[in-house]
């Protein structure tokens, strides 16, 4: 079973739809008491970071989080908010994984919208099967900054960003798996595979 | 690879290196702090600092300047200059600096490198090692006893040491970039090597990434202009072909010629098909938009969300934040937002706040007059009078994500995308451009990418009449060295 977390940020349809075509069993879920031991989280956002602290707090979303055990996917913003600390709005945010979410410099468009490459830098179930230098969706301002051990993948964009990193049972990716064609309903796959 | 432009302070201030004359130290106008802002802004995510004063005295002086860069700009710095003691070592890792560089004191100290490996790891202390005809030199040590490649890195091994900086310019002076015969050495031996001295033109960088060096310090080179900063950084974001489909009322309108699909003007159809030619992005307009089909064109949505998975624009109509709402919410990614950008700009700031900038394109329709471009709505009948490129500027302060470019002289002509406008548009803002209206081959798409800066190119009739293939395009736009995903 999957859970996507649906604390307003953004809309859970493409996710869901993604899910739907993989054949996964999967439901929304609005508040933290709503997690089920055995699920997997699947947790998007789109928007402002500052916006989407204050509503995971509200809903005890963010008090809960950094408890749980279960494999846990952070898309996008979802990844951005496992971080320490966001410039985006000056947000402090779930602290998960040790780093921070800057801001893309000025020599590059910002957004950075579109399909840009992933380097794999770390073996992992997350891109089992996957090619090295796959292209995936990319639609972000800000960029987490990481500790090396916990980098999956990287990409450039102006930089050398962190695409995708990994801390116990935390996945994160800056990406977008369900805009990421058959290349990304692969990598949800094996996110949902993950025990 | 990791790429560390180098800041060299003097009295607390930055060594200024005048154009070619790398030896003229003399004026210090540049504060190290503006000097690392700039290079932050050019896309530097790490700093290799040198306290010159320091390594002349044997320890480091000018903390107000390292930690102002390490703490304030919030940047991962590494910090080297005659820091010998461990008190030294302590208090810039304890106050924002990520790596201390340590130099030949390793060979005369080992104690103090185990200390501070064991205390504060690995990973925060790096050895700068000066090699010369395959040897180590030592500054101030025994001078005519040098240590072989091998007992260096039996020593460093012992040490537990994994970053190491290496200086090697096999004939000392000649700039004729590193030696990357001892870099492969230590890569080979399982060390991070962090290449310094030598590297002086873009060359010298991708054979220091071939030699699968961890990184590479660029002073002199970057100072001189030898180097520019923004290009050491890859940018592997893909151009994007994004065919554009006008909807009315559950059908595809315009220049619609597909005989292989049992509907060609079924919106859903055509946007799998799209998609599985590798369509990067599609582009879906209401263009009768009236509030009895929106609620059609809603449902239209959903169902293409349902069955695609790449991003898609919705647009026609919109005009308020239910409008947007209930396109998102069906499974849009974003908006595009066209006349009413004009007469409510504050509404495109609304959508931006509350969606965020990402879901929020403003199309524009532009016109050559002979006061540059002119924006244009009611499907071109009306000048607003309003420039083009200031519009878009005002566009982006609103927190648009994106531009979508429409010229009204090329649309319809098939003789090219007006490069000229985009030209000026995209290098006017910094957001991502679509480019749109007349292209008629696969060369127009080269030229907006290539000479007019755009960052995606928009078609409709041209992919519908299946005269140009999306497969053929970016093959065509690959060999031409067109960032392209296949």
């Amino acid at each position: 079973m999957i859970q996507i977390i649906d604390y307003g940020a953004g809309n859970l349809k493409s996710v869901a739809c993604a899910l739907e075509k993989l054949g996964q069993d999967y439901q929304t879920i609005k508040y933290p008491e709503e997690i089920a031991d055995s699920a997997k989280i699947i947790f998007p956002g789109v928007g402002a970071a500052g916006n989407a602290m204050r509503k995971l707090t509200e809903s005890g979303f963010a008090a809960k989080i950094p408890q749980l055990r279960n494999p846990f996917l952070g898309i996008c913003l979802g990844m951005q908010l496992l971080s320490g600390f966001s410039e985006e709005s000056e947000t402090t945010c779930l602290g998960i994984i040790n780093g921070q979410t800057k801001r893309f410099p000025e020599s590059v468009k910002i957004p950075q919208i579109g399909w840009n490459r992933v380097k794999i830098k770390k073996d992992c179930d997350l891109f089992q099967g996957l090619p090295d230098d796959s292209y995936f969706y990319f639609v972000n301002s800000y960029y987490v900054s990481a500790p090396e051990k916990f980098v999956l993948g990287e990409t450039s964009y102006g930089l050398d960003f962190v695409s995708a990193c990994k801390k116990m049972n935390f996945y994160g990716v800056q990406f977008h798996p369900e805009k990421s064609g058959d290349i990304g309903l692969k990598l949800l796959n094996n996110f949902c595979k993950l025990c | 690879m990791l790429i560390l432009p180098a800041i060299d302070i003097i009295n607390g201030g930055c060594v200024r290196l005048t154009k070619g004359n790398y030896s003229e130290v003399s004026k210090y106008s540049l504060k190290p702090i503006d000097a690392a802002k700039k290079f932050i802004n050019e896309g530097a995510t790490f700093l290799h600092i040198v306290d010159l004063d320091g390594a002349k005295i044997g320890r480091p002086v000018n903390y107000k300047q390292i930690f102002e860069i390490a703490k304030d700009l919030k940047i991962d710095v590494q910090v080297g200059g005659g820091i010998r003691k461990y008190t030294d070592a302590k208090f810039l890792l304890e106050n924002g600096v990520r790596r201390v560089v340590l130099g030949t004191s390793f060979v005369e100290k080992p104690a103090l490198i185990s200390r501070l490996t064991k205390e504060f790891g690995n990973d925060r202390i790096a050895i700068s090692l000066d090699l010369k005809n395959g040897k180590l030199m030592t500054k101030g040590w025994n001078k005519n006893n040098l240590i072989n490649i091998p007992d260096i890195i039996d020593l460093l091994k012992k040490l537990q040491i994994v970053y190491v900086i290496i200086t090697d310019v096999e004939k000392d002076g000649m700039l004729e970039g590193p030696n990357l015969k001892n870099i492969n050495i230590f890569v080979k031996s399982g060390f991070k090597v962090i290449v310094a001295g030598g590297v002086t033109s873009k060359n010298d960088i991708d054979n220091a990434e071939k030699a699968f060096a961890y990184g590479c310090i660029i002073g002199k080179a970057l100072y001189e202009g030898k180097i520019e900063l923004r290009q050491c950084f890859k940018n592997n974001l893909a151009k994007r072909i994004i065919p554009c489909m006008d909807i009315d009322n559950w059908r595809v309108v315009k220049g619609i010629n597909f005989q292989n699909l049992k509907d060609a003007g079924d919106p859903v159809a055509l946007a799998k098909f799209y998609s599985e030619m590798g369509a990067d992005e599609l582009i879906f307009l209401d263009i009768t938009a009236t509030i009895e089909k929106r609620k059609t064109f809603c449902s239209l949505v959903s169902k293409i969300a349902e069955n695609i998975n790449i991003p898609f624009t919705v647009g026609g109509g919109i005009r308020s934040l239910e409008d947007v709402s209930r396109l998102l919410n069906s499974g849009a990614d974003k908006v595009a937002i066209c006349s009413y950008a004009l007469t409510n700009p504050e509404f495109v700031k609304e959508v931006a706040t509350k969606f965020g900038a990402q879901c929020v394109v403003i199309s524009i329709d532009a016109k050559k007059t002979e006061k540059g471009w002119e924006v244009y709505i009611n499907g071109g009948r009306i000048n607003t009078k309003i420039d083009v490129v200031e519009f878009a500027k005002e566009m982006q302060k609103l927190g648009a994500g994106e531009i979508l470019l429409n010229s009204l002289d090329s649309d319809g002509t098939k003789k090219g995308y007006d490069v000229e406008l985009l030209k000026a548009v995209s290098s006017a803002v910094n957001l991502p451009i679509i480019a749109s209206s007349g292209a008629g081959s696969e060369e127009d798409f080269l030229k907006a990418f290539r000479d007019g800066g755009a960052d995606a190119a928009l078609a409709a009739s041209l992919f519908h009449s299946k005269k140009l293939l999306i497969t053929d395009l970016k093959k065509y736009l690959l060999k031409n060295n067109v960032t392209i995903r296949i």
